[in-house]
This record gives structure tokens, sequence and C-alpha cells, in this order.
């Protein structure tokens, strides 16, 4: 943390009034507008939780980032097959994935980042060989990694991709980060994945969800008085060719696309963790999205 | 493929899940938000330190900066470096007796009991000009060399490395220099976890090569004060093994187990201790230069105790250690420390009970009526029986830039037994003052 205040540029923060006397705390992390939102705050105050927020968002994101050689992520791909011991962090974090993959059935498996070797979902018709995807298959599946808390071997070639839980344990993290020094209303906000504390004084916070295939115009708003709201999906990542759409969502045990996955589902529950998870899952299930979120009983938002 | 659909029950496990992950790590995000002075992996931490020392009785002071510069690698690789500068200066006994008449000496700078330069010519045929402060202590008094004044400079450095998940190696060394003396020293260890990394079974060697050059020349040891009998630089030189297991015996309990031997050989006096001869009357007749066997083998045990709660933790431990001159000691210490983490800060009360037997050639002062050959002697307190009661509290707080700053002080009471009363005019002279210091140590710790 020390590393990432020495590294804070003074202009990554910025302060922004918005209507119903809302101070807006604005900084990029995770290739994500991050917002957190404080009613009835002085700018002093605001721009110290800020700093907090988006400190521990920047850790995150430093210690998980595929991009980065310094990150935990790097390190253990750089492993080829050697056991390691990670960080406890880390450790709950696959033991976490380890326990979606089971629940999910196979469906949910932070190995599957490397069928990106052959899909790039650019909007383009190079959808792979069949050939190419089978290739890569052996290299999927969180069951053929060896992990025993906190020891792990990654078998060569295996790449683990945290992006899929990175960004709600982050904004559970900041959350819990914040909540214990302020009992006030509060918003965090990382690129669509939000967590409240209580609504503000005047009623509860509105949260436009964007329409996926129609830029920066609010499909709905909901309201929310506490609790999280992720959304997932991304129709904007496709692959069209022969008149067939290749959605962005992969099935790893496959390697292709879900078939008739939704463009994108929005899910309330009372954690980021939690209820991404459940997007996630419900993206996954293709068809049966729908079906997948009634039985959890869970409140969702689906465009199709 | 036909997708199987996934159980009913998936959101209750979801939300076990999850609160697994966040519970877990909510804790330690908690601590790495407070401990953020600790740094991560590829930071460099700084320790700067700053103590003062003062011994009662105008004996001596001490001011000693200590900078640590540490770095972990993260991936078991590690790297320090530190540097020490000691200046002490004060008065220093100089083994003899007090006396019922005045006495005077001179510094051991100085080679005969004159207030003028002296020269003299060393074995290998230097020759070297010195002056000779005198000094002149009043009946009954301790005699004590107020001309004490040392600088030492001292630089170490260690690496720590991988060689297997379970095993790593770690290589140092250090070199402090005195104008006096400049000592070397090399240390090699490995350490091996086994038994799920609970149980680490640690063996260390290091070699010392020191080397001695008293100002003035080295005293022949046993020789005549007054005749000066002085030889050129000589050296002494040490090697040591350590054999340890540290044991994680339960969430809270870590219990550590050492057994250390090592051995020095060469010239191990105090060049400048010197012993009163003591005739039957009390009356000193004349001074030897102390004269201390030329090897020494030390062996130690040491056991301690850790327990660690949220808020507190508790250390116990204990030593034992005998030598072949006949120093047997004991050690005991209690090390606690509370923790607020609401306020990021620390305190930590320290109590350390140590006690040792006299060396076997320890004397307070040599009969002139003995007929026989002084094979060994020294009046260094250093040597002879005493216990001693240490108290320490320390404090430290996070500030807000993350960094941390600490204040630390120490009292310590040094008492010596086995009192022997002198003959005649030494009767009724205090002839043991033992010894009381303060230590305030103020530290702040850093990452760059």
């Amino acid at each position: 943390m020390t590393v990432a205040a020495s590294q804070l540029p003074a202009q990554a923060l910025a302060i922004e009034e918005r209507t119903g006397d809302v101070l807006a705390v604005r900084f990029t992390a995770m290739a994500s507008p991050c917002e957190v939102l404080l009613p009835a705050t002085d700018r002093a105050t605001a721009w110290e939780l800020g700093t907090l927020v988006a400190r521990e968002a920047w850790r995150v994101e430093t210690k998980y980032s595929r991009y980065r050689d310094d990150s935990v992520v790097s390190w253990i791909h750089r492993s080829r097959a050697t056991e390691l011991e990670v960080d406890e962090e880390t450790a709950s974090l696959i033991d976490f994935a380890g326990q979606c993959h089971e629940l999910s059935d196979g469906l949910f498996d932070i190995t599957s980042g490397v069928l990106r070797r052959a899909w790039k979902f650019d909007g383009s018709n190079r959808v792979p060989e069949r050939a190419e995807v089978e290739r890569l298959l052996p290299l999927v599946g969180f069951d053929k990694l060896s992990w025993q808390a906190p020891r792990l071997v990654l078998p060569a070639g295996m790449e683990l991709d945290f992006g899929g839980i990175g960004k709600e344990y982050s904004v559970d993290r900041a959350y819990d980060l914040l909540a214990t020094s302020r009992s006030a209303p509060f918003l965090i906000n990382f690129g669509g994945d939000l967590r409240a504390n209580r609504p503000p004084p005047h009623g509860p916070w509105q949260v436009g969800v964007e329409r996926p295939d129609t830029d920066r115009h609010a499909a709905l708003v909901l309201e929310l008085e506490h609790g999280a709201l992720t959304t997932s999906g991304d129709s904007r990542r496709f692959l069209l060719k022969d008149g067939v759409r290749y959605g962005h969502i992969l099935d790893p045990r496959t390697g292709w696309p879900v078939p008739d996955a939704p463009r994108s589902v929005t899910v309330a529950a009372s954690s980021c963790t939690e209820a991404g998870l459940l997007s996630t899952l419900a993206l996954l299930q293709g068809a049966r999205a729908e079906a997948f979120l009634e039985e959890q009983g869970a409140r969702y938002w689906l465009l199709r | 493929m036909q997708l199987k659909p996934v159980a009913k029950g998936v959101r209750r496990q979801l939300i076990a899940a999850s609160c697994a992950l966040l519970g877990a790590t909510a804790a330690r995000s908690q601590e790495a938000n407070t401990a953020s002075a600790d740094g991560g992996p590829g930071d460099w931490m700084v320790d700067f330190a700053l103590a003062y020392y003062k011994e009662n009785s105008g004996r001596i002071t001490a001011l000693e900066p200590v900078v640590n510069v540490h770095k972990d690698y993260g991936d078991g690789k590690a790297t320090s470096f530190n540097l020490t500068y000691d200046s002490l200066s004060g008065s220093s006994p100089n083994g003899a007796v007090p006396s019922a008449a005045p006495q005077t000496f001179a510094s051991p700078s100085g080679t005969s009991l004159s207030a003028a330069p002296q020269t003299y010519t060393t074995s290998s045929g230097q020759v070297e000009v010195v002056n000779a402060p005198i000094y002149s202590i009043a009946p009954g008094a301790l005699p004590m060399d107020p001309n004490y004044h040392d600088q030492r400079l001292a630089l170490g450095g260690s690496w720590q490395l991988p060689l297997s998940r379970l095993t790593r190696a770690t290589l140092g060394g250090d070199l402090s220099y005195e104008h006096d003396f400049f000592s070397t020293s090399l240390n090699a260890g490995i350490a091996h976890d086994f038994n799920q990394k609970n149980t680490t079974l640690a063996f260390g060697v290091n070699g010392e090569f020191d080397s001695v050059k008293p100002i003035g020349g080295t005293p022949v040891p046993g020789s005549d004060y007054a005749l000066f009998e002085k030889t050129g630089g000589t050296s002494k030189n040490g090697a040591g093994a350590l054999l340890g297991i540290t044991q994680v015996l339960t969430r809270h309990w870590l219990a550590e187990f050492n057994l250390s031997v090592d051995r020095f050989t060469g010239y191990l006096n105090d060049p400048y201790k010197i012993v009163s001869v003591v005739d039957s009357s009390g009356n000193t007749t004349g001074y030897l230069y102390e004269k201390r066997p030329d090897a020494r083998t030390r062996k130690s045990a040491y056991l301690e105790n850790r327990l660690a709660w949220n808020r507190a933790s508790l250390g116990l431990s204990a030593r034992y250690m005998t030598d072949d001159w006949g120093v047997h000691s004991d050690t005991a210490q209690l090390h606690l420390r509370w923790w607020d983490p609401e306020h990021d800060r620390y305190l930590e009360p320290t109590v350390r009970w140590y006690r040792q037997t006299a060396a076997d050639f320890y004397t307070r002062w040599l009969s002139s009526s003995a007929s026989q050959i002084v094979t060994a002697a020294s009046a260094d307190e250093r040597l002879g029986a005493f216990h001693a009661l240490t108290y320490g509290l320390k404090y430290g707080a996070d500030l807000d830039d993350g960094s941390e700053l600490s204040i630390r002080l120490e009292y310590y009471q040094q008492s010596p037994d086995n009192r022997i009363p002198g003959p005649g005019a030494l009767q009724g002279l205090n002839l043991y003052p033992g010894l009381k210091a303060v230590l305030l140590q103020v530290g702040w710790r850093f990452g760059l």
C-alpha cells in the first residue's frame, strides 16, 4: 500500500459535485471508471475516503493483473509447473474459485482464460477452427491444478485469471475498509459493480443500468437502498459468421460460446462477490438463465 | 453438448463461499492497512534508530545511530544491510581495587606513569610516540579511567535465498572497526521446513577473525603494569555452530529450541584491564595486566515460547550458557505486547532476569603473599558473579504516512554476588560497585 500511495499521481483522483448534495470521487482501476459517492460530505473527507477506496482497488489490480510482470498472477504463470506457496489472500481467492467451480459443475473456471488465444471477440467473423479450440482444452480445467492451500502447482501452459471475480472482490474489500470508518451513506461503484451501505437522506440510490448495445443510454433505472448490484455481459463482444452470433461467454468444458446467453444480467445480492457470481453463472446457463435465477430466488434484471 | 443445469442450492453455497472469502480476507486487509509500514514484496524497508545509553556514576555514555535496510523480494529471497555507529565516552573501571592511599594510573595510551610523551619500540620494530595522560584516584574511590573514548563503525549484510520450496539458505557477513580493534565475521545457515511447514530445522555456522591493536601496544598478559611490557598487534579467532528447531504447536503457540557452541582462541584479554596486588594489610603494592586463558569454549541452550492472540502476544524465553572458564549463566525473559488496532499502536513491556557465576580465574585482587605464579587472573566485573534485572517499555504507533515511530526505555541494574571483604585497609571500601544504566531508543521505520 505504501507503493500505491507513492505512485499515486495527483490527478488520479477527481472530485465532482453531483445533484442532491453528493460528492463523487472518481478514478480509474481495472480498466474501468470507478467512483465513490458520498452525500453531504466535505471535500477533505471525500478525498480521504476516496483515496482509501482507490488504493484498495489499485492494490487488488496490481496484485492480480495479468498484464503486470510484478503481479502474483504473472509470478504464478512463470512457475512452469513447479510447486508454489501463495499468500493467504490469493489462497482464499483460489479456494473461492474452486468452490464456484464445484458448485457450478465446472461452468465457472478461472483457468478458462487460455481460450482467449483462439477466440478474439472483435466483432469480426474469425470463428476459430474446431481443432484449434480442441488443442487448448487440455489447458482448461480447475481440477487439473494441484491445489492444497497454500500450495499450488499450475501445469505448464495453464493460466489463472481472476478477472471474473477480482473487480467484485475489490468492491467488497473497499466496502469493508470504508464501513469501518464511516457509518454515513456511501456507494462504491467499480465499472458497474456497486455496493452501498445505506440510502442517502432523500430516498434510495438511483442506479442506471446501461443497455449494452446502446452506449451511455440507461436502459433501466434501479433503486437501491443498500447491498450490492452487479452486471455481467457485454454484447459488444461477439463474432458473427454465417448469420450465427457467437457471444463472448465461453463454456470452459467445450471451449465454445454458450448458446443463447443473455446480453446482460444484473443481479442484486448482499455482496458484490455473491451478486457477481450469480450474474456470471446465469450467463453461463444460456437459455436457462432466467430459470436459474428464479431457482436461486435472486432479484435480477435480464436483457436478451 | 447438453448443459447440465446447476443445482438449486447454489446460492446458499455461494453465500457461504463469499462469506468465507470476504471474512477470511477482512482481517488481513485490516492488518495490511494498519501494518502498512511493513511494506510488501519489493519494497525497501528502512529502520532508523537512535539510542542513548548512560551508566551511573559518570561511567560510560553512548550514542548509537543504526540504519537497517531490508528488502523482501517475495519469493523467498531477501536482503538486508545495516550500518551502526557507536560513540562511547566516560569512565571505565580499570580493574584495580580502591585503596586507602591515592592511586595514579596512566590511560591505556600511556606506557608508563609519566606525563611526558613516551617513545617505545614494538616487537615488529615500529616506533610509536604516545602521550600518556595520567589520572589520579582519590583514597577509597573506585579506580576508573576517565579518558575512555571509543568509536565503532560496523557494517553488516545478509542474504537469504530459497534452495527449494522447503529449504532456504542464508549468508551473512559483518565488519566492525574501532581504532584498536577490527573484526570480520561470516555466517552461513540452512533452514528446512517439514511437517506441513509446522516444523523448521535450522543449522548455521559462523567464523570470526579479529585483530586487536591496543593503543600503545598489547600488554603481555600477567606482566607488571609498571614495566609496560608490550608487544604489537595480536589477534583472536572464533568459530561456532547452531542447531535449532522451531515448532508450531497450535494456531497461537510457537516454540523454538536452539543449541549452540562456539570457541574462541588467541588474545582474549581486555588490554586495558589490570588486577591490584594487595598485601595482607590491604595496601596495594602493584598491579598486573590481566591474564585470561587463550581459549574459551561456550555452549548454550535456548528455549522460547511465543503465544499470540488478536490483540496481545507473549514471549517467554530461557537461556542456559556454560563455558570452560567456569562461567555459567541463566537468563529468563518475559515479553508482552498489546496492540490497539483502532489506533495502530502497541505497548511492549519486558522484564529480563540474568545471573552468572564467576570465571574460575576471576579475582577482585591478587594477594602479594601468594608465591605461586599467576596462571590466569582477571578483575573484570563482566567475569565476576552477578545478577541483573532489566525492565523495558516500548511504545510504537503508526503515523499517517504509513511509517512507524517507536520509543523504547530500558533500565538495567547489575548487582555483584559473592562479595568478599578485603583484608585490612580494604575493609569498609566498596569493592563491588555494581552498575545501573538507562537506555532510550527512538526508532523510525518506513518504506521506500
